[in-house]
């Protein structure tokens, strides 16, 4: 007995001496190496999730546009910090006097990933396949304009011609969501009408060609995507290379997750903003030097609140008062937003007046129609409407009869569902009974397409500040004038003045003239209220302190869109 | 024994289809379905209902059901609707992942929660099993996915483990040695977060039997025999009640299972649990249903290995009556 209990010493104590040995050799999540004199880690980016495919015109999603944005290159770029497109493949451009035809000079000596030149042919290529009905790409939409293509001719080996169908303000920014693909490599695939199918994630790497910044050299299913610089990178000209040799994406679901391996020096680039809660945290760790955050103003886009304007309604009319414009006015003045600003985004928030932001510069406008937060004011336009307190138990009712707004917004989104609490919260103090129900985001959106919904609260990306890129929602056609979509003929006179005003705008390339068209349009949309703005979060992103010269913008990704200027710090 | 196997490939069988029926049940009825995310990034609504007619989405549910039932008869698994692929192999890479996962999870179990119920049950460690009894309450309360935040706060903080992910960026370019230390070094916080519960699950049943064999005459005869600690721990005590320990490795399965969806989501470890949630909030039934099948057959298949090792173990158990 004795004889084994001395046997246990010595054995705990090799234990104790193997464990040590085992930290030291692991030492902390990175291999415990000295100090390389040269940093040759890979950059390390978070991604949401992973990309459906690596072909660009065949996925909408936001983890192929980002892959994309890394192996492809694109005519022309849209700038995310001003928001004005800058020369890429396209070196310069110039505007017919019809007003619809663009005469684009190719940067020349620019070679694929594989060594094979990039010619006016891939142009033509690309827009083939976008506008391919076997394709049905996702993104032919965004590159139509009223409906049809933009034609598209080659007269020389490094100049194309485009031709709008009509004069069309944005211009060629709406290029800067095409990728070009290369010809050589996919031409049989699109002949075949097997385009849709090429480039899946299955894909080898060898296989894929692109003109972007970096290559993809391996792919782990749902861990993370190895890309190396490519070295005939050459998009933006002779003198432009990515400081970085190798780039990862990592793929990281939870956005807690994402905030916590920055923290931990496993990741160096964000995939999003930071959310309010981490804001301090972060910031602690870059007032130590670990991070940097940016600073990208207010968000272009904010959340937004809406109610079922659609005339197909069971619900009967009276049931119904937000259709009158009062009852929508009533329920802003009744929301603080400051105090709203304060509890959904801890204090890192915009109030706004409208639909367009301060974010947006070029197009937001000042002036607007003001609805000051005022709750007896509120309690009077509801009356006005018939929504009181009939019986004085301090419950706003219709008639006597008892009356609740269910509010729906996404389940899982913690600023959409602190949002439509505190909106509830809100409108309780004014007597409004508000229900809020939190739905997976499939179950939300085919209610908001069925229409079966009293209100709404809920965000849409734009994806650019141009609003005559989205035209989809401004127009009472569109399918995403989410309150009373895809209208047979305008359902409102504003929405009718709206909608002529918008078809005017948008064929017009003056940017002054456009400028104050739209700015009616606010004034007209603030006026009416078919959706309620409250605030815009102010947007900061992080990267660890050893990755420098990103150009960071508030349009998504708020840092990849420009990779190839990312280099590493230099040690001091 | 023969007849064992057949009677649990059949039930493999039926599981299998069941689960996976299950799951072509929840993708269908609920609502919304795989082209909400074409949607909300720019198609058109012409386009929406292109694609849905192309997927099939515009057939009634039965119909649909049926169509996916005869192609699974035959082995087919179908494509995901998400990502173009067949699910076979989608499903056969992540499954793996999963595996490796679930086996370190259950070697770290047994190795961890056997030892300390044979200690806690022995009756010669008052004050240890006291402990051991108090850590293992609390291991039970908390679930995998609380047990994965906290573990992942303690590896983000001290930086002794990876806190996300299956292999560090850039290990394409290692040796096949670094390679496998580094996944072993990125299961620390996974392995942990599903193990550490079932290892006190387990030592709560050991620490019963073992309560129950220390007062045994062939134990109390080791006993007063001098037997040395080691031993008498090995052969009087863990050998003959061994049995009904073993038996719950078969529950463990569905105990891993469960657990690993919110470990997976957590550590962002790429297993089935993560694709089978990304399946199911995407609507992707075929994927869906690959997954539910995966599931099913490992629940099968473990839980018929965790018999086989009882009957080895206590032959008394075997449904022959031992033959």
């Amino acid at each position: 007995m004795r004889s084994s209990r001395r046997a246990l010493v010595p054995a705990f104590a090799a234990l104790l001496i193997a464990s040590a040995g085992f930290v030291v050799a692991c030492g902390g999540s990175q291999p415990s190496t000295p100090a390389p004199a040269v940093d040759r880690r890979p950059v390390v980016a978070a991604l949401r999730a992973e990309p459906r495919s690596f072909n660009r015109l065949a996925a909408p999603d936001r983890g192929s546009l980002v892959v994309s944005l890394l192996l492809n290159a694109r005519l022309v770029e849209l700038n995310h910090k001003t928001h004005e497109i800058e020369p890429a493949l396209a070196t310069k451009w110039s505007l017919a006097a019809d007003g619809k035809t663009y005469t684009l000079d190719l940067r020349p000596g620019v070679t694929f990933s594989d060594g094979a030149p990039f010619t006016a042919d891939d142009v033509v290529f690309t827009f083939a396949a976008v506008y391919d009905p076997k394709v049905d790409s996702p993104i032919a939409s965004a590159l139509t304009i009223g409906g049809k293509p933009i034609a598209v001719r080659k007269t020389g080996d490094h100049q194309v011609v485009l031709t709008f169908p009509t004069p069309y303000g944005p211009g060629l920014r709406i290029l800067d969501s095409l990728p070009i693909l290369p010809a050589h490599k996919l031409k049989d695939a699109l002949a075949k009408g097997e385009f849709a199918k090429a480039w899946t994630t299955a894909t080898p790497p060898a296989e894929l060609a692109g003109l972007g910044p970096f290559v993809l050299t391996g792919y782990a299913a749902g861990d993370r995507l190895e890309l190396a610089r490519n070295p005939r990178y050459g998009a933006r000209g002779p003198d432009v290379h990515p400081g970085v040799e190798r780039l990862t994406l990592r793929i990281v679901p939870k956005q807690d997750a994402e905030r916590v391996a920055l923290e931990a020096g496993e990741l160096d680039l964000l995939n999003s903003e930071l959310r309010p809660d981490d804001l301090k945290a972060v910031r602690t760790l870059a007032s130590a030097g670990k991070v940097k955050t940016y600073d990208l103003g207010p968000a272009i886009d904010a959340e937004m609140l809406w109610f079922n304007l659609r005339a197909d309604q069971k619900k009967p009319a009276a049931a119904r008062p937000w259709t009158d414009v009062r009852f929508r006015r009533a329920v802003l003045q009744a929301i603080d937003r400051q105090a709203f600003v304060d509890t959904v985004y801890l204090g890192a928030g915009t109030p706004v007046d409208g639909p367009i932001t301060p974010g947006n510069k070029a197009w937001h406008a000042s002036g607007l129609p003001q609805y000051p937060f005022d709750v007896a004011k509120a309690k009077a336009l509801f009356a006005e409407v018939g929504v009181a307190d009939t019986n004085g138990d301090g419950v706003l009712d219709v008639k006597g009869k008892p009356f609740a707004i269910e509010l729906l917004t996404q389940r899982g989104h913690a600023g959409r569902e602190r949002g439509s609490q505190v909106i509830a919260g809100q409108l309780k103090k004014a007597g409004l009974t508000v229900d809020v129900v939190a739905l997976e985001l499939p179950a939300l959106v085919e209610r908001i397409n069925k229409g079966t919904y009293d209100a709404i609260y809920y965000g849409i990306s734009s994806g650019d500040t141009d609003p005559s890129v989205n035209l989809d929602y401004w127009l009472s056609t569109g399918s995403f004038h989410v309150w009373n979509p895809a209208q047979a003929k305008p359902a409102t006179p504003w929405e009718a003045e709206i909608d002529r005003l918008m078809q005017e705008l948008t064929g017009l390339t003056d940017a002054s003239a456009r400028q104050a068209r739209f700015a009616k349009v606010q004034e007209i949309f603030v006026t009416n209220l078919p959706a309620i703005f409250l605030a815009a979060p102010n947007l900061t992103t992080a990267t660890s302190a050893r990755v420098e010269g990103l150009e960071p913008g508030p349009l998504y990704p708020y840092l990849l869109w420009r990779a190839d200027t990312m280099r590493l710090a230099q040690p001091h | 024994m023969w007849r064992f196997l057949v009677a649990r490939a059949s039930l493999l069988v039926v599981l299998v289809l069941a689960a996976s029926s299950a799951m072509v049940a929840v993708t269908s009825l609920a609502p919304g379905d795989v082209t909400t995310e074409s949607a909300m990034f720019g198609a058109t609504t012409a386009q929406v209902a292109r694609e849905r007619a192309r997927l099939g989405l515009d057939r009634p549910a039965l119909e649909r059901y049926g169509l996916w039932l005869g192609r699974t008869l035959r082995l087919d698994f179908g494509t995901s609707f998400r990502y173009g692929q067949p699910v076979a192999s989608l499903v056969a890479a992540r499954a793996g992942h999963s595996a490796l996962l679930a086996g370190v999870a259950l070697i770290c179990a047994v190795a961890i929660g056997l030892p300390a119920g044979l200690l806690s049950g022995s009756g010669r460690f008052p004050r240890t099993a006291g402990v051991v009894a108090g850590v293992s309450l609390v291991l039970l309360s908390l679930p995998p996915l609380l047990v994965a935040l906290l573990l992942t706060f303690v590896a983000a903080r001290t930086g002794w483990a990876p806190t996300s992910g299956m292999q560090s960026a850039g290990a394409d370019a290692w040796g096949t040695g670094a390679r496998i230390l580094d996944v072993a070094w990125h299961l620390v916080v996974p392995v942990l977060a599903l193990g550490l519960p079932l290892a006190a699950s387990f030592e709560r049943v050991q620490q019963a039997a073992a309560a129950d064999g220390a007062g045994a005459r062939h134990a109390l005869a080791a006993r007063a025999r001098g037997v040395g600690l080691a031993r008498w721990l090995w052969r009087a005590l863990w050998r003959p009640t061994a049995s009904p320990v073993v038996s719950v490795f078969g529950l463990a399965a569905g105990t891993l299972l469960s657990g690993a969806l919110a470990v997976e989501l957590v550590t962002a470890w790429p297993g089935l649990g993560r694709l089978m949630f990304e399946a199911l909030a995407t609507r992707d039934t075929p994927l869906a249903a690959g997954c539910g099948a995966a599931a099913a057959a490992f629940l099968a298949i473990w839980t018929t290995l965790g018999d086989l090792a009882a009957w080895w173990l206590d032959p008394r158990l075997r449904p022959e009556g031992g033959r």
